[in-house]
């Protein structure tokens, strides 16, 4: 059985990018997101004393950093005066931008963001592991919402983000 | 849909920004965790040394109250104020285990920290509000009893003015009890959403 200081030597080598795109995708004040970054690290490290191999160490990662950095969210008053909503509610228009704008990365990136900071904590959570290639089984491991509904949530991201990143074309 | 952004487009523009994992060794965060807990320690003792001074300065103005019974209210309402911010103090530090954060999907952590509100929120009444009530009824049967031994000529006046600041307090109480509950009320159906989130409807 590999020690505390190993797996976590393990995670951080192999998500630790990945951490580092999640807690971006929780705050935006780079200095309280870096704090919010070492509070993961810090969690990760001491819940592998509890580590027993029943879930994949990749599922017990995002575990852990999606609950402290809803822990985060939740005590971050700016955030709780920010109303935020369903995948099923938001708004799904293009009309943040020209179509051309669209084809910068930075720009995609910003609207990525955007629809980010607008979701509920589970909506975003799917959305964040949907962005890191998780399939609809590894979504809902990480958060405990069913698979059916782990699929109708990423039938609507794809839609909200088709519409929102549309470059051109004709649209229903 | 040539003119969608693919799934894989997607996650390689996510995947595809520059990130800066922090490089943090297991000793740099042994040593972060021992600030941290020595950061909470002092907190407690600033906390503790506050709370001892705060009951020796109304100790002090207590002994000044003319009668033994506003003495004595005066006494539960610092016991009562003593309970409070022991409450709040245990509630606000109830830190979760290291290990419910692996072992908890998001939605089963999420769940707890609402119900967590809600609960706190729905007993807000026992360990809030009712600690202050013995208090203010013997105090206010203190003042009551130092307008009558002075001037027994205007006891109806005198309970009327308690009746009324007793209905005054009372509707405060109320009103809070009420807020907190309406809050419950909206957790719950939050609660209720995340559980529908875990079952598949067909």
């Amino acid at each position: 059985m590999a020690s505390c200081d190993d797996l976590y030597e393990e995670a951080a080598r192999a998500h630790g990018s990945a951490l580092d795109r999640l807690a971006r995708a929780y705050e935006a004040d780079p200095e309280a997101r870096r704090d919010l970054l070492q509070e993961i690290h810090l969690a990760l490290w001491r819940s592998f004393e509890s580590f027993d191999a029943r879930c994949s160490l990749r599922t017990w990662v995002y575990r852990v950093a999606h609950n402290v950095a809803a822990s985060h969210v939740a005590r971050d008053r700016r955030a709780k005066a920010q109303q935020l909503v369903s995948i099923d509610t938001v708004e799904v228009s293009d009309s943040k931008g020209d179509a051309e704008s669209a084809v910068s990365r930075q720009i995609a990136l910003q609207r990525l963001f955007e629809l980010i900071y607008e979701l509920k904590p589970i909506d975003r959570q799917v959305l964040l592991l949907f962005l890191e290639g998780f399939d609809a089984a590894g979504i809902s491991d990480v958060t405990g919402v069913s698979a059916g509904n782990v699929a109708t949530k990423i039938h609507r991201i794809k839609n909200v983000l088709t519409r929102r990143f549309e470059t051109g074309g004709h649209h229903g | 849909m040539g003119d969608e952004l693919s799934d894989s487009k997607v996650e390689a523009l996510w995947q595809g920004q520059p990130t800066e994992p922090p490089h943090i060794s297991p000793e740099d965060l042994r040593r972060k965790m021992d600030r941290f807990e020595r950061r909470i320690y002092w907190r407690n003792v600033r906390e503790y040394v506050a709370g001892a001074f705060v009951v020796a300065a109304f100790g002090y103005y207590e002994w000044r109250f003319p009668t033994v019974l506003m003495r004595i209210g005066s006494g539960l309402m610092i016991l009562g104020t003593l309970y409070v911010m022991y409450e709040l103090h245990r509630r606000a530090s109830a830190r979760t285990a290291p290990a419910e954060l692996g072992m908890s999907t998001c939605l089963d952590f999420h769940r707890r920290e609402l119900e967590r509100q809600r609960d706190a929120l729905r007993s807000v009444w026992t360990w809030y509000l009712l600690p202050f009530v013995p208090g203010m009824i013997v105090f206010l049967a203190g003042m009551a009893w130092i307008v009558l031994k002075a001037n027994p000529a205007v006891m109806l006046r005198a309970l009327i003015g308690l009746g009324v600041m007793g209905i005054v307090v009372a509707a405060v109480f109320f009103a809070v009890w009420k807020l907190n509950r309406w809050t419950a009320n909206k957790l719950q159906s939050r609660i209720d959403a995340l559980n529908a989130l875990t079952r598949d409807t067909d």
